[in-house]
């Protein structure tokens, strides 16, 4: 029924989809996954009118669509369900469901006919609330119902979602597939974008795999299994990705103790990192761990507990303890971007290295000409600003920004995101090689895949507390999903 | 170099252009006057892009200039202070601004701009009320102290370098120097661009913030000092009015962005100097009536900004 | 933008040439007044005209304070000027800048004066006198007395000093003496009047007009408010106006604002003392010239040309406003 051929889109510098066809039958559920960067979420952004493609055509039933814009996309029977929900909190769920196209007499909004209209849309979804419920009363995963009640209003025949299960609990997913399934039987078709692989194994009748901006496969029900998945996804064995050395570990080099943050006030957080160590910390979206990392760090100071003996207040006294932090959001939090990549390099070592209140250049250089040399980064050189990097490369000179003071502690925060595969691998192997210096490294990911393949020790959070921990031996997904959805 | 190219040849224009028009503008009392306005201007002005470069405002300045102008007249005087003793109590006063500012904007969160605003209305009210209104001034005293601002160093018998044109070098040169050489110049570039990241880096972004206020201060401190030995009149309510849209407008017309990040001391200068051009062509032409000097300096600053903005998403485009 | 820059300049520098050439021979002169008003515009016109008679000519200026006086009259001495007639905004402190200035070209003073300047001749009216003539009109307005309230620009000025000295020296029966200066805040009580306050607006017309609000606020028993800049009478009447106490209280004016004009005409404004601003200007150039041509015969021994100021009240009104039309060409 839709179908798109030949789609190409270009950005500055990188050409994020490269002639790539897409078809989509009537009451099918397609599922696109693919390693961030690799085009799945450009093409579902072109299909949803939100960008447009340089080349290529999109067909309904062999009609040329216009999705020119998103309303124009909406019209033609195209919605896409956004990962971040695009709901008004304090209005109702009716006023939600009809917002900015609202049943009207005479100029005034028919409240009736939203009412009525609100409450066939609500139960389609299976959702038996009333439609003058504030939305923010509703959990997450009842929201993201709504959105897709919202679509359906709109009489869509092509639902595309975006990574829907991010933030919802176990029994949450549980009725989003319900409904996926209802969808289908109604003849509604559902795009379906998510890196968690058992999920896409469970809901879809067709796996595609996007690789650098192409397609390099597809799978039928029953040759999408995890290994051939993530085979098509990396393009190698993923054994080859993730390689560990085995390494005696020493002392602990990182204790947390009594940590209580200002998001999770209610919890304590006790953790010990040895040196030497790789821990990983999985949890869902919005389960404290990024939260964590930024208290330890003291860039948010805890509300309470002692790092390494002491409260930290600032980043400036968690350094002096010797941690070094990798944030999540490097163009925000990582880098400086209109900085050159030298100066970015030494910004946290400068004042160790000046004379006086004086730069010291020479110093300076240096540490820039051997960073670039060790951790690989491309750069036509240190002159350049940091925005111009690739974020593989943009990340390595967060690194080396750190590894300039020589840190006892690395903390990651979702290290390869939005990283390409080539560059990931350098990261793992950078973190292979800190920790077999006796560095001790505690990384926060959202893809079990990392976490399996890097971490020594693995710390699973839930609602802001830590609800297990596994060692090497017991990693399974199975296993940290239960530890971080079940209640 | 590449920053300040524009505003260069601006600045080299309106000199050839007036020059060609105005027959006595390149004469050596008029450059004179040119080189003490643009110094009076510029050190305001280099003063306030220190708090821009961090992303900050600053609009307290006209009233410092008037706290000062009219204090140090005051203290001497009326209460018979010695002229040092004045001017390092208008120091003091003008540190304690700075360091207000900063805890303000730093410690208590508040925005810079609602800061500065208030301390605009407050210490010109506040000047208002010890000088009771009353104009202030050295009479026809103290042409030795008045020297720093009246004195000059002679070239020839015809031309000397106004000493506050001495002063801006110094001062313009102790900028430089702080902003590239020193790591705190890092630092504020660094913040500037991204106070976050800079703060994760684990610089201390309060003390560098509050640092440009203190610099803002005091710099606007020594312009108010000049502004009085100079003109050796300075009316309570209308002392500096305005100085600080002049200042930020120099620095702005020197290639500070006001979404902080970026600046060169030079430029700035210049800016200044473009501003003190442009005033002075307009009171020398006769055709131009001194009635539109608003009109054309606003003009002149909007072409100024929109081509420069043009070149930099050329030069964006290009790479 | 190198290349627009340039081409901008070639075109201007073409467009006028020329055209900055003053006309060879012909003496040019300039007025300075403090700042902008309906009153200097009169001046202005009386500087032209003269201009015009002489065949000389002449510019006036406008600054925004003191300040920016003293950059307007460097750039006019770059400028080469022949003369300058200037308002004197500080007479104490600038003093000097007068002496600096008057050492390159014929200086006078016209309206408010420099006294220990080397100015050559002031033009104006002895403002004492003058304020002493509003306190005439103060106590024909209200002959029983009454609580006074004055509005004024400023005080730094000596001419708005000398001239709320001689209302206030007037009203409570002191000897005449110019040199007393009694402080703005203090009351000052005679046997029938008290001047309860006056109020400055640093010449700023909204300021002026919230401050005869707040009078009329604060003191609820006034006999008379006098406004002793141009614009403060008519402010004073926009206020009463707005708040419907037109009648309760006698206004006392002083100079010939249009508003004020049309006010004694309403009969709200009692009468107003007016100078002569066209002849200020008028004189100014003449004097200018003369001085210029080295003829000093004009120059009384005190240094004074005294344009004396009068009294305009409902009954003469309307034929000072014709005769000020006429010279204004209007």
């Amino acid at each position: 029924m839709l179908s798109a051929r030949g789609v190409t889109k270009r950005f500055p510098g990188v050409v994020a989809l490269k002639g790539v066809d897409l078809k989509v039958a009537r009451g099918e559920v397609v599922s696109l996954i693919g390693e961030n960067g690799a085009g799945k979420s450009t093409l579902m952004k072109i299909l949803a009118g939100v960008q447009k493609p340089d080349e290529g055509e999109i067909t309904m039933d062999g009609r040329r669509l216009d999705v020119s814009s998103v309303a124009a996309a909406q019209a033609e029977g195209v919605s896409l369900i956004h990962q971040e929900l695009n709901l008004a909190e304090n209005l109702s769920v009716a006023a939600n469901l009809f917002l900015g196209r609202e049943p009207n007499r005479f100029g005034f909004m028919d409240q009736k006919t939203i009412r009525l209209e609100a409450r066939k849309y609500l139960t389609k979804v299976g959702l038996e609330i009333d439609p003058e419920t504030p939305l923010s009363q509703l959990s997450l995963g009842k929201q993201q119902l709504v959105e897709i009640a919202k679509a359906l209003s709109t009489r869509a025949k092509v639902i595309i979602m975006d990574e829907p299960t991010s933030s919802l609990s176990h029994g949450e997913v549980e009725t989003l597939f319900e409904v996926v399934r209802d969808l289908k039987e109604q003849g509604v078709s559902v795009i379906y974008v998510s890196h968690r692989l058992a999920e896409v194994m469970t809901v879809s009748d067709r796996v595609v795999v996007f690789r650098d901006g192409e397609k390099v496969g597809e799978l039928g029900v029953g040759e999408a299994t995890h290994e051939a998945m993530v085979r098509l996804m990396v393009g190698r064995d993923v054994s080859q990705l993730y390689q560990r050395t085995e390494h005696e570990l020493g002392e602990p080099a990182l204790s947390v103790k009594g940590l209580r943050t200002e998001a999770n006030p209610d919890h304590e957080i006790n953790l010990q990192v040895r040196a030497g160590e790789v821990v990983g910390i999985a949890g869902l979206v919005g389960a404290g761990r990024s939260e964590m990392l930024e208290a330890i760090f003291g860039m948010t100071p805890p509300l309470a507990g002692k790092v390494q003996g002491v409260l930290p207040k600032s980043p400036r006294e968690a350094m002096s303890l010797g941690l070094a932090f990798v944030p999540e959001d490097r163009k925000k939090k990582g880098l400086i971007l209109d900085l050159t990549v030298e100066e970015n390099t030494s910004l946290a070592s400068l004042k160790m290295d000046a004379r006086g209140p004086f730069l010291n250049r020479e110093k300076e250089k240096r540490l820039c000409r051997e960073m670039t040399k060790a951790l690989a980064i491309k750069t036509p050189g240190p002159w350049q600003k940091a925005r111009f990097l690739s974020g593989g490369n943009q990340q390595k000179i967060v690194l080396a920004k750190w590894l300039a003071l020589s840190p006892t502690v690395l903390l990651l925060d979702e290290p390869t995101r939005g990283v390409d595969i080539g560059s990931k691998e350098e990261i793992y192997q950078l973190m292979e090689k800190f920790a077999s210096e006796g560095m001790a490294v505690l990384f926060v990911s959202s893809e079990l895949d990392e976490i399996m393949g890097m971490a020594d020790r693995v710390l699973v959070m839930r609602e802001g507390r830590l609800t297990g921990e596994l060692g090497r031996s017991d990693f399974s997904e199975e296993a940290i999903m239960n530890l971080a959805t079940q209640s | 170099m590449k920053q300040i190219f524009g505003i260069l040849i601006t600045l080299i224009v309106l000199y050839i252009f007036t020059t060609v028009i105005g027959e006595s503008f390149l004469s050596p009392f008029n450059q004179e006057q040119i080189l003490k306005r643009t110094a009076l201007y510029g050190l305001l002005a280099i003063g306030v892009s220190f708090v821009i470069i961090t992303g900050g405002i600053d609009l307290s300045i006209g009233s410092v200039v008037c706290l000062v102008g009219c204090g140090i007249p005051w203290l001497v005087m009326k209460h018979g202070w010695s002229p040092a003793a004045a001017v390092t109590a208008a120091f003091l006063v003008a540190i304690m601004i700075g360091l207000l500012h900063g805890f303000l904007i730093t410690k208590v969160k508040l925005q810079p701009f609602v800061v500065t605003l208030c301390g605009l209305l407050i210490y010109r009210g506040a000047t208002r009320g010890f000088a009771e209104d009353q104009t202030q001034g050295f009479g026809s005293g103290y042409l030795e102290f008045r020297k720093l601002a009246t004195g000059k160093l002679q070239i020839t018998d015809q031309f000397g370098i106004p000493m506050p044109f001495l002063l801006l070098v110094v001062v313009g040169v102790f900028a430089w120097l702080l902003l590239n050489k020193t790591i705190w110049g890092r630092y504020l570039f660094a913040l500037g661009n991204n106070e976050e990241a800079a703060r994760l880096s684990g610089i201390n972004t309060d003390r560098m913030v509050t640092l440009s206020y203190v610099i803002c201060s005091v710099l606007a401190a020594l312009g108010g000092l000049l502004f009085v030995l100079d003109g050796n009149s300075a009316q309570p309510g209308a002392f500096g009015n305005f100085y600080e849209l002049y200042a930020i407008a120099a620095a702005v017309l020197g290639g500070c962005s006001l979404r902080g990040g970026s600046g060169t001391v030079l430029g700035v200068i210049i800016g200044a100097a473009v501003m003190q051009v442009l005033k002075n062509m307009i009171n020398l032409i006769d055709w131009l009536k001194s009635h539109m000097e608003f009109l054309v300096v606003g003009v002149v600053l909007l072409v100024a900004v929109v081509a420069d903005e043009l070149v930099k998403r050329r030069v964006r485009r290009v790479k | 933008m190198k290349k627009l820059l340039a081409s901008t300049m070639a075109l201007t520098a073409f467009a006028f040439s020329g055209c900055g050439d003053k006309e060879e021979g012909k003496a040019s002169y300039a007025l300075v007044a403090p700042s902008v008003s309906n009153f200097w515009e009169i001046c202005k016109k009386g500087s032209e005209d003269a201009a015009k008679e002489l065949g000389v000519e002449t510019e006036f200026i406008t600054p925004q304070s003191i300040t920016d006086q003293k950059a307007k009259i460097e750039d006019l001495l770059s400028k080469g000027v022949d003369g300058i007639s200037m308002a004197v905004g500080d007479p104490e402190n600038q003093t000097g800048f007068i002496n600096e200035a008057a050492a390159r070209v014929p200086l006078i003073t016209v309206d408010t004066d420099a006294p220990d300047s080397d100015r050559q001749v002031f033009i104006g009216i002895d403002n004492y006198e003058a304020g002493w003539l509003a306190g005439d009109l103060v106590k024909e307005a209200a002959p029983d007395g009454g609580e006074v309230v004055i509005f004024i620009g400023n005080l730094s000025q000596l001419n708005s000093r000398q001239r709320r000295q001689g209302l206030i020296d007037n009203l409570v029966g002191r000897e005449k003496d110019s040199s007393r200066y009694d402080a703005p805040g203090q009351v000052v009580t005679g046997e029938k009047y008290s001047i309860l306050d006056t109020l400055l607006d640093g010449v700023d017309s909204p300021k002026a007009k919230a401050n005869a609000a707040d009078a009329l606020t604060k003191h609820g028993n006034l006999a008379v408010m006098v406004g002793l800049f141009d614009y403060n009478a008519p402010q004073i009447v926009e206020e009463l106006k707005q708040s419907n106490k037109v009648g309760l209280v006698k206004v006392v004016s002083f100079d010939e604002h249009a508003g004020t004009l049309a006010a004694i005409k309403e009969g709200i404004i009692y009468g107003t003392v007016v100078q002569n601003p066209y002849d200020y200007g008028y004189q100014s150039i003449k004097v200018l010239h003369a001085i210029k041509s080295g003829d000093t015969g004009m120059i009384p021994e005190n240094g004074i040309i005294e344009i004396p100021a009068r009294i305009i009240r409902k009954d003469n009104v309307e034929e000072f406003e014709k005769d000020l039309n006429a010279k204004l060409g209007k």
